[in-house]
C-alpha cells in the first residue's frame, strides 16, 4: 500500500501536483504551526502576537479553500476526485467541510483573543494544537480510505486531549483530560480492530469499494448467517463505535460532559462543533461506501435503522440528562449530545433511503437529507459557538460558569443577554431563527424515509418529542437571564464593545439564516450541491 | 395648443392660499406680539391678490391661445360685434316696422297684446349695446373701474377696434373650443378606475377664477378692518356668556380667521379648477368644513356653534345624494373626468361629457331596442363591450343628475335645504360676504352649470321648480325680516333660486351670468352691511337704525349701487346696473320656456312677481337703514363711517357691481361665460313625445327678450316705488298694517315654519327613535351582553379548574417524570473511568446484538 502510495506520488508529476493543490489548505495550516513555533523559538512573538499569525494562516487557508469551492461550484459540482493514491478525495462535500472548519477556526481564534485564554506565553502551543486538530478534522472530511479514517480521527483527537487539559493548574481540567485520553484510546482500539476486520475480509481499505466487495464476499444476498458477513458487520459496528465516540453518541458519550466541564469554554465550543463536523463527514462517507449495492441493501437498512435507534436514545438521553445540570458548560455538553442525536437522524434517513429499492427515484430526497445535515452543522456552528462564547465572556467577569453567573444578565449587558437569547431559541428550534430551518430539513428527510421503513416514524416522533423536552432546560437559561433579578453579590458584567460585537455578529448570523429566505436558500442550495457531490461515488 | 402653462398659472393661484393657510395657522402665532400682529392678514391678502394676478395672466394666455382677440377676426370681439349687429338689425326692424316679421315671430305667441309697447321698450333698452360699442363709452368705463379685470379693459379697447367690422360670424358658434383638461397628479389606479387630480379649464373656469380671487381680495382687505377688534390679548365677547352670566373673555383670534379664509380660498379655487367630479366632491367637502369653521368662528356663542352644526349637517343631506350620483356615474361610465384625456391631440381616455351624444332634436341618442341611453365615443359612435352596446338606463341618468343636483341644493341652500343659510349669518360679516353669498353657495350653481351636459329634461324641470319655489319663498321671508344681514341672506337664497331657475329653463348662460353679477353686488352689499354693523357697534336690527346716510355716506351710496343692481334697474346710456342684464336674461329664458311649455306657466310668473318683491325688500332695507330719521338716537350718535381699509373695498366692488355686465348679453362678460357653453344649447331641445319638454333655443329666447325685459323692469320699479312709499315717505302706519296682516306676517316671520316642520318631521321622530334605541340598548342588549359575560365567567371558572387540575397536572407530571428520569440518568455518569471504558465494550456488544436480533439472517 505504501509502496503504491509512494509510486503514485513520485511517479506521476501531474497527479502529485494536483494532489498538492487539493491539499494546499492543510499544508498552509501545518506551515503556520511551524512558523508559530519558530517565532517563539526566536522570541519574535513578543513583537508579533501569535494570534495574528494564526489568524493570517487560517484566513489564507480559508481563502484558498474558497477558491477551490468557487471553482467546483461554477464548473463541476458533482465531480469527486481521489488523489494521493486514492487515500483522500476532493469534491464539493470535502471542500464544504474544510471551508466550514477553517471559518470555524478563525471564529475560535477570534474568541480566544477576546477572552484572553491562552496567555501570550502559551499561545503558540495552544494554536499549534488547535491547528493540528483542525488539520486532522479536515483529513476526516476528505478521507477515502479506512486508514485515513483512523489517521484523521487520531490526528484530531490527540491535540484535543491536550487542549482539554490546557488549564494546567486546574485539577478538574487535568482529570477531564486524562479521562478523555483513556476513553479515546479505548475507542480508538475498538475502531482499529473493526478496521482490521473489515479490510481483512474485504481485502481493501477503499471506502467506496466496501459495498461491492461485501456483495462479492456474501455470495448473493448478504445475511448475518454467513460468518464472513457477520465478521464484516461486527467490524463495521466497531468502526461506527469509534466514530460514535467522536460524535459523543450514547452510549459512547461518557467522556463528553466530564471533558467539557473540565475544559475551558472556548475549547469546549471548538470541540463540540468542529470535531462533530469532521466525524459527520466521515460517517456520511463511510455509510455511503457501504450503501447502494443491491446485495447489501437489506443489511445496510438494518444499520440505518440502528443508527436511528441510536439517534433516539442519544437525543432523549442528552435532553433529559441536561435537566438537572447547574454548570452551564455541562448543560451545554448534554445539549451537544442531544443535537448530535438530531443530526444522526439525517444520516439514518439517508442510509435507509439509499438502501431502499426506490433509491434511484429518491435522489432528490437523499440529497436533501445530506443537505439538511450540512445546513444543521452550519447553523449549529454559529449558535453553539455563540452560547459557549457568552459563557466564556461572562466567566471572565464573574469567574463562574454556573447558571447563577448569568442570572439577571439582561439588566447589565443587554447585548450578551439578547445574543444568548437568540442562540438558545435557535438551539430549541423556534422560528424564525436558523435552528428551526435546520431541524425542519432534517425532520423532512426523516419523514420521507419513513415511507420506506416504519421505524423512521418512531424516530420522527422522538425527534419532535425531544424538542419539547429540550424546552425545559433551555428556557431555564432564558429565564435566568431575562426574568430573574441579578443577585446583589454577583460581580458586574460590563462589556467592551468588541466582545459585544462578536456576539452580535454570531447572533445576527443565526437570525439571518432563519430570517432571510435568500440566505437560507443560498446556504441550503450549497449544502445540497455538496450532498450531491458525495452521493456521486455511491456504490463504487 | 397646450394648456400646460395656462394650468400652471391657475395652479399657482390655487395653491398660494394653501401656502397662506399653512403659514398662517402654523406660524401665525410666532411673532413678537402675536395677538396684535396683522402679519397674517397681510400674508393672506398677498396670497390671494397674487392669485388674482395669476388668474388674469392665465386669462390673457387663454385668450391668445383661443384667438379671442386675434386681430380683428378674434372670436370674442367678433362675437360681441356680431351680436350687436344682429340686435341692431332686429331692433331697427322692430322700431321701423313695428310689426311682426320673420325675426320676431315668437314675440307674438300669446303675448301679442304687449307687442307694441314691448317692442318700443326693447328698442329703447337695447339700443344701449350699440351705443356701448361706441368708442365714447369704452374709455369712460375704463376709468370707472380702473383696476378691473382684463376682461373689461381689453373688452372696452377692442370693442372700439371691432366697431365697424363686418359680421361674417353668424352666431358665434364657430367660437373657441378652448377647453383644456389634463392630469395634475394621479392618486392611484384601482383596476380600471383611476383616481386623479385633474384640471378642466374653459372660459367659465377662468371667469370664476378671476371673480373669486378679486372678490376674495377685496373681502380680505375689508376683514382686516372689520376684524381688527380681535387684535387684542383680551377679547370680550358681548354675545357669549359664561355660566355665571359674565361676558366671555378670550384671546383674539385674528390670525386664525385669516388662516381659515385662506384655506377657504384654496378649497374654492380647487373646486373650480377640478377636472373630475370626484375631485369636485373633495373640494366641495373642503369648502364645507371651511364654512363650518367660519360660521362657528365665535365658537363661545351657542347660536354660532349651533348654526355651524346646522350648516354642516344639512349639507351632508345633500351630499348624500351627491354620493349616490357619483356611484351611478362611476358604475356606468367608469370615469369621473369631465373632459377627454388627450395625448398629442389623440383622445386616449374619454371623459363623461363626450360619452353621451345628442341627436338633431337635442335629445340623448338612445338604443333602438332597449331605449337606454347609448354611451358613445368622441365621434358619436356607440361604444361596445363584449359585442353589446354600452348603455345606461335613462332612469339612472335621471338619478345621477338628481343626485348631483341634490348636492347643489344643499350647498346653494335651495328648497328644501335652505334653512341653514340664514343661521349661517352668525359668522363674521366678511365670511357672510365671501362664503355665504358670493362664492361657496354659488358653487352649487357652478356645479349645476358645469355638469349641465349630463342633465336630462326631467332633471332640468326639477331644477327649475326647485329654483322657482326657492326664489319666491325666500323673497317673501326677506320682506319681514328686520336683521340687516338676514335680509341679505334671504335675498341670497332667492337670487340663487333665480340662477337655478335660469339653468333649469335652459338659460345656461343666463344662470351663470347672474352667478357672476350676483357675486359682485351681493358681496358689495354684505360688505356695506358689515360696514353699517361695524359703525353701529354690532347692532344688526334695522328698526334701530335710520338716517345713517349722513353719518356714513360712502357706505350708503355704495349700498345703493348694490340695491339698484339687485333690483335690476336700467339706466341711461346703457349704463344699466348689472342685475338688470342678468335677471333680464333669466326672465327671458323663463318666458321662452313657458311659451314652449304652457303648462309650466308658474316658472315665469313667480320669478316675475319676485322681481318686484326683490326690489321692494331691498329698498326697504336701504330706506330703513339710511333714510328718514334716526329711530335710536343713542345708536345714531355713536355711529361713524368705517375706516379707509373697509371703504376702499366697497369703492372697488361698487363699479363692478354696477357695470360688470356691461353690454348685457352682447357684452364681454356674457360672451366670455358662454364661450364654451354646452353645444346643444344653441338650437334648444325638441320634445320627442307628447307631454315632453321642449327647451327653447337661443333664437326663441332672443325673440322674447324685450318683452320679458319690460315686464321685469315694471315689476322692479313698482316694488321699489312701494318700498319708497312705505318706508321712505311712510304713508301707512306700518304697525297697524302688521297687525292687520298678522297671520301672514307671522307666517313669514317664522320662515314659512320650515324650522318647525323639520323639527317635527325629523328632529322629534329622531329623538323618539333615539330614546327607544337607548332604552332597547339598555334593556335588551346590555342584558344579553351581561348574560354572555356571566356565562363567560362561569366557563372561565370551570376552565381554570380544568387548567389547573388536568392540563397543569399533565404538564407537571411530564415535567416531574422527565426530571426524575434525568436525575436517575445522572447516576449513570459516575465519573469512574473504568466504568466508562466498560461501556464502550458493552455498547458495541449491545448494538451488535440489536442488529443481529432484528435482522433476519
Amino acid at each position: 500500500m505504501f509502496e503504491q502510495l509512494i509510486q503514485d506520488l513520485a511517479g506521476d508529476n501531474g497527479s502529485l501536483y494536483t494532489g498538492l493543490k487539493y491539499f494546499s489548505a492543510e499544508l498552509w495550516l501545518s506551515g503556520t504551526i511551524v512558523v508559530m513555533l519558530l517565532l517563539r523559538l526566536f522570541s519574535v512573538d513578543r513583537w508579533i502576537p501569535t494570534f495574528a499569525v494564526a489568524l493570517a494562516g487560517s484566513a489564507i487557508a480559508l481563502w484558498g479553500l474558497f477558491g477551490q469551492f468557487t471553482e467546483l461550484m461554477t464548473a463541476n459540482t458533482d465531480v469527486s476526485i481521489a488523489f494521493f493514491g486514492d487515500m483522500l478525495r476532493q469534491d464539493l462535500f470535502s471542500v464544504f467541510f474544510r471551508m466550514f472548519l477553517s471559518l470555524f477556526l478563525i471564529l475560535t481564534i477570534a474568541l480566544t483573543v477576546l477572552t484572553g485564554i491562552p496567555d501570550n506565553e502559551d499561545a503558540p502551543d495552544f494554536y499549534a494544537l488547535l491547528f493540528g486538530a483542525t488539520v486532522g478534522m479536515m483529513m476526516m472530511a476528505s478521507a477515502n480510505n479506512l486508514l485515513m479514517l483512523f489517521l484523521g480521527v487520531e490526528m484530531a483527537s490527540v491535540p484535543s486531549y491536550v487542549m482539554v487539559g490546557f488549564l494546567k493548574g486546574r485539577k478538574p481540567s487535568s482529570e477531564a483530560a486524562l479521562k478523555y485520553v483513556v476513553y479515546g484510546a479505548g475507542a480508538a482500539g475498538v475502531m482499529l480492530y473493526g478496521i482490521s476486520l473489515v479490510t481483512g475480509v474485504l481485502g481493501t481499505g477503499d471506502m467506496t469499494l466496501l459495498a461491492s466487495r461485501l456483495a462479492l464476499v456474501s455470495d448473493g444476498v448478504a445475511g448475518l448467517g454467513d460468518p464472513e458477513v457477520c465478521v464484516v458487520a461486527l467490524g463495521i459496528m466497531m468502526v461506527l463505535a469509534g466514530l460514535a465516540f467522536k460524535l459523543s453518541l450514547v452510549p459512547f458519550h461518557f467522556w463528553c460532559p466530564d471533558a467539557f466541564e473540565g475544559a475551558s469554554a472556548e475549547v469546549a465550543g471548538f470541540l463540540s462543533v468542529a470535531s462533530k463536523a469532521g466525524a459527520f463527514a466521515l460517517l456520511v462517507r463511510f455509510c455511503l461506501g457501504l450503501s447502494g449495492v443491491e446485495a447489501t441493501a437489506e443489511l445496510m437498512t438494518a444499520f440505518g435503522v440502528a443508527l436511528g435507534a441510536v439517534a433516539i436514545v442519544t437525543a432523549t438521553f442528552g435532553n433529559l440528562a441536561a435537566y438537572t445540570q447547574n454548570n452551564l458548560k455541562r448543560l451545554l455538553s448534554y445539549s451537544t449530545i442531544a443535537h448530535a442525536g438530531y443530526m444522526l437522524m439525517a444520516v439514518a434517513a439517508m442510509m435507509v433511503m439509499q438502501n431502499s429499492d426506490q433509491a434511484a427515484g429518491l435522489g432528490q430526497e437523499i440529497n436533501a437529507a445530506v443537505g439538511g445535515l450540512l445546513y444543521y452543522l452550519a447553523v449549529y456552528m454559529f449558535m453553539n459557538l455563540g452560547a459557549f462564547a457568552i459563557i466564556a465572556l461572562v466567566r471572565n467577569y464573574t469567574f463562574d460558569e454556573s447558571i447563577d453567573s448569568i442570572r439577571g444578565l439582561s439588566s447589565q449587558s443587554p447585548a450578551l443577554a439578547v445574543g444568548m437569547g437568540v442562540c438558545v431559541f435557535s438551539l430549541i428550534g423556534i422560528p424564525p431563527f436558523g435552528g428551526f430551518f435546520a431541524k425542519l430539513m432534517v425532520f423532512a428527510a426523516v419523514l420521507k424515509s419513513a415511507e420506506i421503513h416504519w421505524f423512521m416514524y418512531v424516530v420522527l416522533a422522538f425527534g419532535g418529542l425531544n424538542t419539547v423536552f429540550s424546552l425545559f432546560y433551555y428556557l431555564k437559561i432564558v429565564k435566568a437571564i431575562f426574568i430573574e433579578e441579578r443577585p446583589a453579590e454577583a460581580r458586574a458584567v460590563t462589556l467592551p464593545s468588541m466582545e459585544g460585537l462578536y456576539v452580535v455578529v454570531l447572533a445576527v448570523m443565526v437570525t439571518l439564516l432563519g430570517f432571510f429566505p435568500a440566505v437560507t436558500e443560498g446556504l441550503s442550495s450549497i449544502a445540497n450541491a455538496a450532498g450531491n457531490a458525495v452521493l456521486s461515488v455511491v456504490g463504487g | 395648443m397646450s394648456g400646460d402653462s395656462l394650468s400652471k398659472w391657475l395652479m399657482i393661484a390655487w395653491l398660494l392660499p394653501l401656502l397662506g393657510f399653512v403659514v398662517e395657522i402654523f406660524f401665525g402665532y410666532y411673532s413678537r406680539n402675536p395677538r396684535r400682529s396683522k402679519a397674517a392678514a397681510w400674508f393672506a391678502v398677498g396670497c390671494i391678490g397674487t392669485g388674482f394676478i395669476c388668474s388674469v395672466i392665465a386669462f390673457t394666455q387663454w385668450c391668445s391661445m383661443t384667438g379671442a382677440f386675434d386681430g380683428e377676426s378674434g372670436w370674442l370681439a367678433a362675437r360681441v360685434h356680431a351680436h350687436d349687429a344682429d340686435d341692431n338689425d332686429a331692433d331697427d326692424n322692430d322700431a321701423d316696422d313695428n310689426d311682426a316679421d320673420d325675426n320676431d315671430a315668437e314675440h307674438h305667441d300669446g303675448h301679442s297684446g304687449h307687442d307694441d309697447g314691448e317692442a318700443k321698450g326693447h328698442d329703447s333698452d337695447d339700443s344701449s349695446p350699440s351705443d356701448a360699442a361706441g368708442a365714447a363709452e369704452a374709455p369712460a368705463e375704463e376709468e370707472a373701474a380702473s383696476d378691473e379685470a382684463a376682461v373689461l379693459r381689453e373688452g372696452g379697447h377692442l370693442l372700439a377696434v371691432a366697431e365697424d367690422e363686418g359680421d361674417d360670424h353668424s352666431h358665434g358658434h364657430d367660437g373657441p373650443k378652448g377647453e383644456f383638461s389634463g392630469v395634475i397628479y394621479t392618486l392611484g389606479t384601482f383596476g380600471g378606475i383611476t383616481l386623479s387630480m385633474d384640471y378642466y379649464i374653459d372660459s367659465l373656469t377662468l371667469v370664476m377664477f378671476m371673480m373669486v380671487t378679486l372678490i376674495a381680495t377685496c373681502i380680505h382687505l375689508f376683514a382686516m378692518g372689520y376684524m381688527s377688534d380681535e387684535l387684542t390679548d383680551d377679547y370680550v365677547d358681548h354675545f357669549a356668556h359664561t355660566a355665571d352670566g359674565k361676558h366671555v373673555h378670550r384671546p383674539g383670534r385674528f390670525y386664525r380667521f385669516f388662516a381659515f379664509l385662506s384655506l377657504f380660498c384654496f378649497a374654492m379655487l380647487g373646486l373650480v379648477l377640478a377636472g373630475n367630479i370626484f375631485q369636485v366632491f373633495v373640494f366641495w367637502e373642503l369648502v364645507g368644513i371651511c364654512s363650518f369653521l367660519l360660521i362657528g368662528f365665535y365658537t363661545e356663542r351657542k347660536t354660532a356653534s349651533n348654526a355651524a352644526n346646522k350648516a354642516f349637517i344639512m349639507n351632508r343631506v345633500g351630499d348624500f345624494g351627491f354620493l349616490i350620483g357619483l356611484m351611478v356615474l362611476l358604475t356606468y361610465f367608469g370615469t369621473f373626468r369631465f373632459g377627454d384625456t388627450k395625448v398629442d391631440g389623440e383622445v386616449v381616455e374619454q371623459g363623461l361629457f363626450s360619452m353621451v351624444t345628442r341627436d338633431a332634436t337635442g335629445n340623448f341618442v338612445r338604443d333602438d331596442i332597449t331605449g337606454e341611453v347609448l354611451l358613445t365615443d368622441t365621434h358619436g359612435h356607440a361604444l361596445t363591450e363584449g359585442g353589446e352596446n354600452r348603455t345606461i338606463p335613462y332612469m339612472l341618468l335621471v338619478v345621477a343628475g338628481l343626485g348631483v343636483f341634490a348636492g347643489c341644493v344643499g350647498k346653494s341652500a335651495q328648497f328644501p335645504l335652505q334653512t341653514w343659510l340664514p343661521d349661517a349669518m352668525e359668522g363674521p360679516t366678511p365670511v357672510s360676504a365671501l362664503v355665504h353669498s358670493a362664492t361657496m353657495v354659488a358653487a352649487g350653481v357652478y356645479l349645476t352649470g358645469r355638469f349641465f351636459p349630463m342633465f336630462v329634461q326631467e332633471v332640468l324641470l326639477t331644477i327649475a321648480y326647485i329654483g322657482c319655489i326657492t326664489l319666491f319663498m325666500a323673497a317673501t321671508i326677506a320682506v319681514v325680516v328686520t336683521d340687516i344681514k338676514k335680509v341679505l341672506a334671504y335675498s341670497t337664497i332667492s337670487q340663487l333660486g333665480y340662477m337655478m331657475l335660469g339653468l333649469g329653463v335652459f338659460g345656461w348662460g343666463a344662470g351663470l351670468f347672474h352667478l357672476v353679477t350676483h357675486a359682485f353686488f351681493k358681496s358689495l352689499m354684505f360688505l356695506c352691511s358689515g360696514s353699517v354693523i361695524h359703525g353701529c357697534h354690532h347692532e344688526q336690527e334695522m328698526p334701530k337704525m335710520g338716517g345713517l346716510l349722513k353719518k356714513m355716506p360712502i357706505t350708503a351710496i355704495t349700498m345703493l349701487v348694490g340695491v339698484c343692481a339687485i333690483a335690476g334697474f336700467p339706466l341711461f346710456l346703457g349704463l344699466h346696473f348689472s342685475g338688470f342684464h342678468s335677471k333680464d336674461a333669466i326672465v327671458a329664458s323663463a318666458l321662452a320656456f313657458v311659451n314652449a311649455n304652457p303648462t309650466h306657466f308658474l316658472l315665469f310668473f313667480l320669478p316675475l312677481l319676485t322681481a318686484g318683491i326683490t326690489a321692494f325688500y331691498m329698498f326697504r332695507l336701504w330706506f330703513y337703514t339710511f333714510w328718514g330719521k334716526p329711530r335710536d338716537q343713542h345708536l345714531h350718535d355713536h355711529a361713524h363711517e368705517s375706516p379707509w381699509i373697509m371703504t376702499v373695498p366697497l369703492l372697488i366692488l361698487a363699479p363692478f357691481a354696477w357695470l360688470c355686465a356691461f353690454g348685457g348679453e352682447q357684452g364681454y362678460l356674457y360672451v366670455l361665460i358662454t364661450g364654451n357653453d354646452p353645444s346643444h344649447l344653441h338650437d334648444g331641445v325638441q320634445a320627442v313625445t307628447t307631454g315632453g319638454l321642449t327647451l327653447p333655443g337661443h333664437e326663441a329666447v332672443h325673440a322674447v327678450h324685450s318683452q320679458a325685459g319690460w315686464l321685469a323692469m315694471i315689476a322692479a320699479f313698482s316694488g321699489a316705488l312701494l318700498a319708497y312709499l312705505l318706508y321712505g315717505v311712510g304713508i301707512v302706519d306700518l304697525d297697524r298694517m302688521k297687525a292687520q296682516l298678522s297671520k301672514v306676517h307671522g307666517f313669514l316671520l317664522n320662515k314659512w315654519h320650515f324650522d318647525e316642520l323639520y323639527d317635527s318631521l325629523f328632529m322629534k321622530p329622531a329623538h323618539k327613535v333615539a330614546a327607544f334605541c337607548a332604552w332597547f340598548d339598555k334593556a335588551v342588549f346590555d342584558n344579553i351582553v351581561h348574560g354572555f359575560a356571566k356565562v363567560g365567567i362561569v366557563i372561565a371558572q370551570w376552565d381554570r379548574v380544568f387548567d389547573e387540575k388536568v392540563v397543569d397536572g399533565f404538564v407537571n407530571l411530564l415535567g416531574d417524570s422527565t426530571k426524575s428520569i434525568g436525575n436517575s440518568l445522572k447516576v449513570v455518569q459516575t465519573g469512574r473511568l473504568r466504568q466508562y471504558v466498560m461501556f464502550i465494550v458493552l455498547g458495541v456488544v449491545t448494538l451488535f446484538a440489536f442488529v443481529f436480533t432484528t435482522f433476519p439472517s
